[in-house]
């Protein structure tokens, strides 16, 4: 048998395990460790590897950023700034049919930008939004549906996670992945909003709602004082990434100072939910940076395999063009966007398509917008739809289901889909800002 | 957990040092050297001693979609099933732990540093032996998940008989 056979058989493996229900980072270690010691007959280098990705994974500088931005993310919605920033989207759009899916989109893409976590988003929306378009008679449908797709913003518009992990594996710089983001992050935002306004138009069914009465409206004193904290921290993060003041890291450290500082300033925390914070961003940031270990462990096995070139060298001999090797990427991650999450979709994924990609002489921080975009479809489909779930579970209502919240979310994920073939066409949209 | 806890301060230790880099740095022109050695430790604390307790609370990332199935279906072969994973993944940090153990042995010995010399260095050591301690720990927990499983395994099939 040949490495490459058993690189194979230890891809299969993997996902085999996994669906299996076994840990998706002890599955990637223990198939790596195994296939390293078949391959090369000797257990003592398969120990040696496990060392080196155990050690070095976690002294990597820039994932300071990951707890840093968890942390971040999580103390903002404590301080309400999701709440803010959503009533003054809502009166914004209060005169359009869906206006109220339109302000959860918009709310949710500016959230976006403060917090690196879809589930983030889909929690702290699930909370406000729903029982909001419920209230205007939407159908339930389309209230859960907006959630989930707007969610999905979060791990997309900077400052984003699995951004991060994506540099990681690709040996991009984090500030270019953030940079990259933006205007993708904006481009799905407008596609949903413009959905939502087709559906408004052309399938009034789906959508439902009746126009929102002249409640008593903000003035711009109020205004600005819901919007300004959160204004304040998208400066701090990504003006100073973007002007080269501060590293990601720098400015994650920032971010979470003034997120302190703002649910101080405005009693949203005291000191028992500022400790429960701390240890949900510790208990993310250590299951997180545990799948990275085992994932970098597997990208060495996959190397020794030598599967990325014989991959490559597959492809070479079909002629395949780039609209083939596209679109068998895509289909790839959608399939294991049914099974896996995307932090574990990208770092499966990516590593067997890097070299290719290089030696096609595209860009890689295109295609980690890519490989982030078409991952971040799995959030959105049955029947492993992370974002579906935890709306569901946030609901805590019996009337929606979670065949509703999923049959919702389909015309986002269809969206979702469009905007990623434009992405992949059009590269020049993600690397406008670099 | 001591543990927990430990690494919980270390998030705000986290982020102070990074912040008084950027202050200090920017204001007054002395940036904070060794900052970056300094968040390279503190990663290392935060991952390996929070490790254990994500496994305690089980929140190690799983797709537990076909688990959840097999426990409705037969209680018995789903505790067997989650028994037999927690199982393998104690084994696997059993090896983690005898793969780091000869590290630090290593280190200690050598007391090699990591860091740029004369301006800011730190041991190596301390980080070998956390992430040592951490596994140990973690094979502990899955031993006694696969104990739990097994436990109320024997129960359901008292409640049958």
């Amino acid at each position: 048998m040949s490495s490459v056979d058993i690189g194979m058989i230890s891809i299969v493996a993997i996902v085999l395990l996994i669906y299996l229900g076994v840990y998706i980072p002890i599955a990637l270690g223990v198939v790596s460790f195994v296939a390293i010691w078949i391959m090369r007959e000797n257990i003592d280098l398969s120990f040696a590897l496990l060392k080196i990705a155990i050690g070095d994974s976690a002294m990597e500088y820039t994932f300071a950023t990951i707890p840093l931005f968890v942390f971040m993310g999580l103390i903002v919605s404590k301080a309400g700034l999701g709440a803010d920033i959503y009533a003054v989207m809502n009166q914004g759009f209060r005169r359009i049919t869906g206006g109220i899916g339109m302000a959860t989109v918009g709310a949710n893409a500016v959230f976006a930008a403060v917090t690196g976590s879809s589930i983030a988003s889909a929690s702290v929306f699930t909370k406000m939004s729903v029982p909001e378009m419920l209230r205007h008679d939407y159908n339930p449908r389309f209230a859960v549906g907006v959630v989930a797709g707007s969610s999905v913003l979060g791990m997309i518009i900077p400052p984003s996670a699995m951004l991060i992990i994506y540099s990681f594996v690709a040996e991009q710089s984090v500030g270019e992945m953030f940079l990259a983001g933006v205007i993708p992050g904006l481009l799905l935002a407008a596609a949903y909003v413009g959905a939502i306004w087709f559906m408004g138009r052309f399938a009034r069914g789906f959508v439902g709602g009746k126009a929102v009465e002249e409640d008593d409206l903000m003035t711009w004193g109020e205004i600005a004082l819901k919007t300004l904290p959160i204004l304040s921290l998208i400066v701090v993060v990504l003006g100073g990434i973007y002007l080269g003041w501060t590293t990601p890291v720098e400015a994650g450290a920032a971010g979470s100072l003034l997120g302190i500082l703002i649910a101080g300033l405005r009693g949203r925390i005291n000191l028992k939910s500022f400790w429960e914070t701390l240890i949900e961003t510790g208990h993310i940031t250590a299951a997180l940076l545990f799948l990275i270990t085992a994932a970098s462990m597997y990208a060495r096995m996959l190397g020794i395999a030598g599967l990325p070139n014989a991959l490559q060298d597959i492809l070479a001999q079909n002629e395949l063009s780039f609209f083939w090797i596209m679109f068998l990427l895509v289909v790839l991650m959608l399939f294991l966007g049914t099974i896996l999450d995307t932090a574990s979709i990208i770092l499966i994924v990516v590593p067997l398509f890097l070299g290719l990609i290089e030696t096609m002489g595209l860009s890689l921080v295109w295609f980690g917008i890519v490989a982030v975009v078409a991952a971040e479809i799995g959030l959105l489909t049955p029947p492993l739809g992370l974002s579906c779930f935890v709306i569901k579970a946030t609901l805590d209502d019996d009337r929606i289901k979670l065949k509703d919240v999923f049959l919702g979310a389909l015309p986002f994920a269809f969206v979702m889909l469009l905007v990623l073939i434009i992405l992949i066409r059009f590269p020049i949209l993600s690397l406008a800002l670099l | 957990m001591a543990a927990n806890a430990a690494g919980t301060c270390v998030v705000i230790a986290l982020i102070a040092v990074v912040n008084y880099d950027i202050i200090a740095r920017g204001l007054f022109n002395r940036p904070f050297l060794g900052a970056v050695e300094v968040v390279q430790f503190s990663m290392v604390l935060i991952v390996f001693l929070q490790l254990p307790d994500v496994i305690r609370v089980g929140r190690l990332t799983r797709s537990d979609g076909f688990l959840g199935l097999t426990r409705r279906r037969s209680p018995v072969a789903g505790k067997t099933l989650s028994a037999v994973i927690d199982l393998l993944s104690g084994t696997f940090m059993v090896i983690v732990a005898i793969a780091m153990w000869p590290e630090f042995v290593e280190m200690w010995e050598s007391q090699d540093f990591f860091g740029v010399p004369g301006v800011f260095t730190a041991p190596w050591w301390p980080v070998k032996l956390v992430i040592f301690l951490s596994a140990c720990l973690c094979a502990v927990h899955f031993a006694l998940r696969v104990v739990k499983d097994l436990g109320s395994l024997g129960q359901s099939e008292d409640a049958a008989t």
